[in-house]
Order: C-alpha cells, then sequence, then structure tokens
C-alpha cells in the first residue's frame, strides 16, 4: 500500500478529533492543554504533508516545516503560559478542575 | 462784631459744649458732677445775656428813624442757589439777628433754665440716668437759644425742629414706662402735623422771596397787615399770602400746642416736672408766640383772624378743662394751654407787644408753678393726685407760698406779673371789638373780648382751687403728709422765681423793651425799605383800621386831637377792659376758697347736681379729644387698613394665587408629559437593552467546555453553510 497524501490528512483529522474530545470531556485543565497540544500537532502535520506533495515547479521548498517549527515554539510558549495559570489557579482554589472557573459568571 | 453778639453767641454756644461735654463722658463724670458742669454752663449763658443786655442798654448811639438802637444783622453766605424768587444775590444767608426782643427771651430763657438746671439737681437725685438728663437739658438750652438768636425762617426752622427732638427726648426720659413713652411719640408725631403747615408756609416763602431772612421779610411783605382782599404785594396775591400766614401758624399751633393739636401737652407731662417746668410751659411751647412775634408784619388781616380764633378756642377750652383735672400737673399743663391761647390771641388781635409780654411773664409764673409742683410732688413721693394731697402748705410752707404767689400772679393780682400783659392783651380784644362795631361788622367781633374776659375769672378759679386742694384744709392722705419735706436747693430757686413774678410786669421794664423793639423793627425794615416802608410793627388789626367810626359816646374817652385813631380806640378797649376785669381774680380766687374750704366736700355734692355731673365728665376726659382723635384718625387708618388689606387679600392675592394655580396645571400636565412619554422612551429602551442583555447571559455561564463545545459547533456549522452554498452553487 502507498502512503499518500490522503492518510496523512486522515491521521491529521483523527488528531484533531481526538483534541476536541479531550478538551471538551475533560475537567482537569491539564488534559485541556494536553487536547489543545494534539489539535496544534494535527495543524503540524497537515503543514508538513501539504509541503511535501506539493509540486516541484512551485517555487516553495520548506515553508511548511518552519510553519510547523514555530507552531511547536508557539506550543511551548502556550504550555509555559497555561501551567503557571493553572498553577495559579490550585494556589486559590486547591484544585485544577476548570469547572470551578466560574467566579466570573454573570 | 459787636459786643452783643460776641456774649450772646458765646451764651448760645455754651449749652452746646455741656451737651458734647457730657454725651462723651457724663457717665465718667458722674452724679452729682454732671449737673454742676450743665448748670455752669447755662449760669455761664446767663452771665452773658445779662451781659450783652447791659452793653445793649448802655450803647445809645443815635440811629435814623427815631429808634432807640439799631439792631445787629450779621450774616453769612451758605448756600449758594442761583436766582430764586425776588433774591438776586444767588444766596442762601445763615446769621443771627438780634433786637430788644432777642436780649429779653435770652435773658429768659437762660434765666428760667438755670433755675430749672438748680431745682434739677434735687429732684432728679437719685435717678439711675442723671448725666443723660443734664445732657438733654444742655441740647436743649443750645436750640432754644440758636432758635431765638436765628436771623432767618430757615434757620428757625432747623431750631424749631431741634427743641423738638429735645423735647421728644426729655417727655420719654423714662422710657420704662409705656405712658411716658407713649406720650413722648404723641408729642413728636403733634408736631409733625404743624410743622408740615410751616414747612408748606416756608416752601411758599422761599419760592417767592428766595432771601428769608427777617428784616427783608418784614421790609418786603410789611404792608400785608393792612393789604385788602384782592390786592397784591409783587407776586404775591392776597389769597397766597393768607395761606402762607396760615401755613407757618400751624408751625406754632402745634409747637404751642393750640386747638386742634393741643392734646400733646397734657400727656407731656409725664417727662420729669423740671422738663415741664422748663420746655413744656416757660420756654419751647412759647416758641409758637415768638414765631408768631417774628412773622407779625406779614400775616394778612385774614390770616390774623384764623389766629385770633385758634387762640380764643383754645383759650377758652383749655380753661374750662383745667377746672376739673385732678392731676397737678394735668391742671397746670391745660392752664399753659389756656395761657398760650392768651398770647395767640394776642398776635391775632394785633397786640404784638402784649403777646410777648404776656410770654415772658408766664414763663416767670409758670415755671414757679410748675417747680413748686415739682417740690410738692418730690415731697409726697411722686404721688400727683389732687386728691391724695392737702394741708400741705404746714409741711412745706416755703412751696406754698412761692406757689400762691404764682396763683396770684397768673389769675392777674394788681401789681404782679400776669396782670399788666393780660390786660394788654385784653385791652387790645376790646379795641378789636369796637372797630368791628364801628365798620358795622355785628357783635361776632366781642367773641374776642368776652370770652377771654370769662376765662379771667376762671383762671383765678382753677389756680386757686389747685393751691386750696394741695395746701389748704385737712390732709386726705395721711402716709404723704407725714412724709412730706422740702429742700433748699429746691426752693431757692422758687424764691427767684416768685420775687420775677412780682415784679416782672411792671419793674422789669419788659414792655419797655419790647415796645423798643417795634421802634428797631421799624427802623431797620426803613433801612432796607426806604421810608415807604412804614411802620410795620405798629397794632395791626384783622379788622382793616381805615373808615373806623369813634367808640361809643358813653365810654367818656376824651377825642384829643393829638391822639391817632389806634391810640383812640385803644384806649377806649382799656377803659372797657378795666371795668370788666379788673376784680376778676378777686371774684375767682374768692369762690374757689368759699368752695374748697373743707377740701373735696362741697365740690363733690356740686358735681352730682344733674346738669353739673354730665359737664363734669365731659371736662373731666378732656371734652372727648383723645377718644375723638383715636376714632377718627387711629380709626380711620384702621378701617382704611382693613379695606386695603381686604383689597389686598381678595385681589392681588387672588390674581397672584390665580397665575400659581394655573402655573400648578400646567406643571402637571408638563409632568404627565415627562412622566409617561418622555421617560416611558427611556425606560423602553433601557428595557429592551436589559432583555436582550437577559437573553445574552444564558450562553455565558463562565464554563470553558461549553464554549469549547460552542466554538467547534459554530465553527462546524459555518463550515457546514459554506460547503453547503458551494455545492448549491456549483
Amino acid at each position: 500500500m502507498i502512503v499518500g497524501l490522503h492518510h496523512y490528512l486522515v491521521l491529521a483529522a483523527i488528531l484533531l478529533v481526538c483534541g476536541i474530545v479531550t478538551m471538551l470531556i475533560k475537567r482537569n485543565a491539564i488534559g485541556i492543554l494536553m487536547g489543545v497540544e494534539l489539535i496544534l500537532n494535527a495543524a503540524n502535520v497537515n503543514l508538513v504533508a501539504f509541503n511535501h506533495y506539493l509540486p516541484a515547479d512551485s517555487g516553495i521548498r520548506l515553508d511548511g516545516q518552519i510553519f510547523a517549527l514555530f507552531v511547536i515554539v508557539l506550543a511551548a510558549a502556550e504550555a509555559a503560559i497555561a501551567l503557571a495559570i493553572i498553577l495559579s489557579f490550585y494556589n486559590n482554589f486547591a484544585s485544577i478542575d476548570v469547572e470551578k472557573a466560574s467566579n466570573l459568571k454573570g | 462784631m459787636p459786643l452783643p453778639a460776641t456774649l450772646l453767641l458765646i451764651a448760645t454756644l455754651l449749652p452746646l459744649a455741656s451737651f458734647v461735654t457730657l454725651v462723651f463722658a457724663g457717665k465718667r463724670i458722674g452724679t452729682p458732677l454732671a449737673g454742676v458742669v450743665a448748670t455752669g454752663a447755662i449760669g455761664g449763658s446767663f452771665a452773658a445775656s445779662i451781659g450783652a443786655l447791659i452793653s445793649w442798654l448802655s450803647a445809645a448811639d443815635p440811629v435814623p428813624w427815631g429808634a432807640a438802637r439799631e439792631p445787629i444783622l450779621l450774616l453769612y453766605k451758605w448756600v449758594p442757589i442761583g436766582q430764586v424768587g425776588s433774591n438776586s444775590t444767588g444766596w442762601l444767608d445763615l446769621g443771627i439777628y438780634i433786637d430788644s426782643l432777642t436780649l429779653a427771651m435770652f435773658t429768659m430763657v437762660t434765666m428760667v433754665a438755670l433755675l430749672v438746671h438748680v431745682f434739677s439737681i434735687g429732684y432728679m437725685r437719685g435717678d439711675k440716668r442723671f448725666p443723660r438728663f443734664f445732657t438733654y437739658l444742655g441740647l436743649f438750652g443750645f436750640s432754644m437759644l440758636g432758635l431765638v438768636i436765628s436771623a432767618t425762617v430757615l434757620q428757625l426752622f432747623i431750631f424749631w425742629e431741634l427743641v423738638g427732638v429735645c423735647s421728644y427726648l426729655l417727655i420719654g426720659f423714662w422710657y420704662e414706662k409705656k405712658s411716658a413713652s407713649n406720650a413722648a411719640i404723641k408729642a413728636f408725631i403733634a408736631n409733625r402735623v404743624g410743622d408740615v403747615g410751616f414747612l408748606i408756609g416756608f416752601g411758599i416763602l422761599f419760592y417767592h422771596l428766595g432771601n428769608v431772612t427777617l428784616p427783608n421779610l418784614w421790609a418786603t411783605l410789611g404792608s400785608a397787615g393792612t393789604l385788602a382782599s384782592g390786592e397784591a404785594i409783587g407776586n404775591f396775591g392776597y389769597t397766597l399770602l393768607t395761606v402762607m400766614g396760615i401755613g407757618l401758624f400751624f408751625g406754632a399751633i402745634g409747637k404751642s400746642a393750640q386747638f386742634p393739636l393741643h392734646v400733646w401737652l397734657p400727656d407731656a407731662m409725664e417727662g420729669p416736672t423740671p422738663v415741664s417746668a422748663l420746655i413744656h410751659a416757660a420756654t419751647m411751647v412759647a416758641a409758637g408766640v415768638y414765631l408768631c412775634g417774628r412773622i407779625f408784619p406779614i400775616l394778612t388781616p385774614d390770616a390774623k383772624l384764623f389766629i385770633a380764633v385758634i387762640g380764643v378756642t383754645t383759650l377758652t377750652m383749655a380753661a374750662l378743662i383745667a377746672i376739673v383735672q385732678s392731676d397737678i400737673k394735668k391742671v397746670l399743663a391745660y392752664s399753659t394751654i389756656s395761657q398760650l391761647g392768651y398770647m395767640i390771641l394776642a398776635m391775632g388781635v394785633g397786640s404784638w407787644v402784649g403777646g410777648l409780654f404776656h410770654l415772658i411773664t408766664h414763663a416767670f409764673f409758670k415755671a414757679l408753678l410748675f417747680l413748686g409742683s415739682g417740690s410738692v410732688i418730690h415731697a409726697a413721693h411722686h404721688e400727683q393726685e389732687l386728691t391724695q394731697y392737702g394741708g400741705l402748705a404746714r409741711k412745706i410752707p416755703v412751696t406754698a407760698i412761692t406757689f400762691l404767689i404764682g396763683v396770684l400772679a397768673i389769675a392777674g393780682t394788681p401789681l404782679l406779673a400776669g396782670y399788666y400783659s393780660k390786660d394788654m392783651i385784653l385791652a387790645h380784644a376790646a379795641a378789636l371789638g369796637y372797630l368791628a362795631e364801628g365798620q358795622g361788622r355785628g357783635g361776632l367781633w366781642w367773641a374776642f373780648f368776652v370770652l377771654p374776659v370769662i376765662v379771667a375769672y376762671i383762671t383765678a378759679f382753677y389756680m386757686m382751687r389747685c393751691w386750696m386742694l394741695t395746701f389748704w384744709g385737712k390732709p386726705r392722705n395721711r402716709e404723704v403728709y407725714e412724709h412730706a419735706h422740702e429742700y433748699p436747693v429746691m426752693y431757692i430757686p422758687l424764691i427767684v422765681l416768685a420775687v420775677l413774678s412780682i415784679i416782672g410786669g411792671s419793674y422789669l421794664g419788659v414792655s419797655d423793651l419790647l415796645q423798643y423793639t417795634q421802634q428797631e423793627s421799624n427802623a431797620i425794615v426803613r433801612t432796607i425799605g426806604g421810608d415807604a416802608a412804614g411802620d410795620v410793627f405798629a397794632s395791626a388789626w384783622p379788622v382793616r383800621s381805615h373808615n373806623v367810626m369813634p367808640p361809643h359816646e358813653e365810654l367818656d374817652v376824651a377825642p384829643a386831637a393829638e391822639i391817632s385813631l389806634a391810640g383812640h380806640v385803644l384806649e377806649a378797649g382799656e377803659h372797657l377792659m378795666h371795668r370788666w376785669v379788673g376784680w376778676a381774680f378777686a371774684i375767682g380766687i374768692g369762690l374757689a376758697v368759699v368752695i374748697y374750704w373743707n377740701g373735696l366736700t362741697i365740690a363733690q355734692r356740686l358735681t352730682a347736681l344733674p346738669p353739673l355731673n354730665w359737664i363734669h365728665t365731659w371736662l373731666y376726659n378732656k371734652m372727648y379729644f383723645d377718644e375723638l382723635y383715636n376714632s377718627v384718625f387711629v380709626g380711620g387708618v384702621r378701617g382704611l387698613s382693613i379695606v386695603l388689606g381686604a383689597f389686598d387679600r381678595k385681589v392681588v392675592d387672588g390674581l397672584v394665587n390665580g397665575a400659581a394655580a394655573l402655573t400648578r396645571g400646567l406643571a402637571v400636565i408638563s409632568g404627565a408629559w415627562d412622566k409617561y412619554v418622555i421617560d416611558g422612551m427611556v425606560n423602553g429602551a433601557a428595557a429592551v437593552a436589559r432583555g436582550i442583555g437577559s437573553l445574552l447571559r444564558i450562553p455565558q455561564a463562565g464554563r470553558i467546555r461549553l464554549y469549547v463545545t460552542m466554538l467547534f459547533a459554530s465553527v462546524t456549522a459555518a463550515v457546514a453553510v459554506v460547503v453547503l452554498v458551494v455545492l448549491m452553487r456549483s
């Protein structure tokens, strides 16, 4: 079986759906963070796959990969900030259950 | 400046100095000393007046037109007024005018004032406002002397008001007493009524003359006394002159307490008794007569007739009331009004000398009587009712004797002061009767003689009644009698005044001095107006004396050729007067002695008889003048204010309230519009926003998983829509 573009896209879609489902069903803040990471990596898979299957005369060489690298860096930064928020949240509520973060509810 | 003028100016200013000193330092100077300061000042004035009198009488420089001395007229330019009336100098003058009358008045005023000051030191001792009393007396002394020395009518008016203020202050001296402060206000208001007339008269005079200096007045309008109705002097028509004269005389009605403004003087007795003696008997109330004396030549016959009618009404009315009064000071007050009526009558019937002569003699004996009453009241511990006295002669003999001398003097006992002056007035009144009869004017003119003659009897009666009830008989109030006593500081002035009351008529030469005044005034008028001006101060009658027929044959008057017509008539008048008044004093006094020998017993039996008791009640209530004025003027003003108040409440308030109701109605409508329409719009907008907000609140639940669900659901929906659209297009 020849692995083609379709396989990558299906994999990315599966990853995306896994991430979304994780975000929806997890009450644990760290779990939600993991879901986010899955969604970002689904996008990365798409970026790298599309770049690989571009025609050779399109003039685009490594743009998809570099884009993916930026997304990884961004995910790292986002994880750092999110973990800091979670830590502060834990300090205040002695828990990281996001259902409890409803003080601003109108 | 001539010596008499200098001395009289000093005499005028000394009481002012005392006033200023006591105003600022009276309390510090203290009780007995303040009186001494004031007494010293007025004593200085008296000495200066005497000095001026001596220097005046000893000067013998001959002056034109046969006058003994030339009057001193010193004028200073005061206010630039431009061309007013016939005054071409363009200045309103201020100055002093001195003739024999001025000197006589100065000597009289300062002497009486000095004695009253001495008396007051005793009488007012123990009063808590002792220094203030002497402060006011100082101001009064200055004002009164300033009035007498004034050279212009305007200046006279200024001092006229000043003495009025002093009178007000001193009547209300014991202002804690409601009756005293009411009396002060009453006196002030009654005087204001008269002063309105004075101002009207002065206004007419000033508008037409511009120069209101006394000699100028006489020189310009001097022929008014013989003016016939319809004639005119320059701009002055007869009617205008008459109105002016009566207007000026209204001032005298107020100040000299003449009918119908006499009501203030009896009430003024609420003031301390020395004040009654000085201001309300001897000096200030006589200022009206003095004013009449100064404007005498410019009074038309009709103005004089008016004056005579007022005078005779006043003297009769006041004498009748005086018979029944039971307050010793009220008796004296009505007696004063009556005597002032005589003086005013004298001016009306043309007896210039008689009126002013009576002014001076009356000042002596009335000051004596008032100070005597003060001594009695002081001895009786401020009991003033005659019914509480009796037999006091044994306790206060000096007062009793001097008071009796005063009674005899006012009754017209021969050789005492009142005899000469009253006779002179009555002789003129009788002469007027002859003149009027000679012109066929009817018998009513004899009223000017008959009524004063009757009143001469009444005067003797009521004054002796007063003396008998006070000093004779058995004591009616033991307590008053036991405590009565007198002080030397108080009876020494009484003795001096008693001596003056005896010699004031004949030996002092007051009438000579006044006759000099006539000559002097005539002389100065001729100096100003030339020979044509005539003798303006000769007797001038309400009845014009040309075409007079000689008096009745049976009067036994020798028709001597050299006697002038006026002199002839006067002599006849004198005869008639002597026949009827000669024994008046004895009859009046005798009757009083008989009736009041045993106190009030006979009098009480008499006043119980039917016709007499009505008259007694009527007179005792002062002929109901106070009640009349109260109902007419006070009631009238009250009624008017009720009407005006109703108008105010009903009409004016109605308009205002109507406007308010209209505004109110408009406001209700406007308010409803605001409430339901404007607020409705605003509230509606708010309700809409609120509704939307509450709808939008539902998804904002604060649940992060819900947000994520909505995010992906909406993205999915959007993508689905886009895909559907693209598919449907293709």
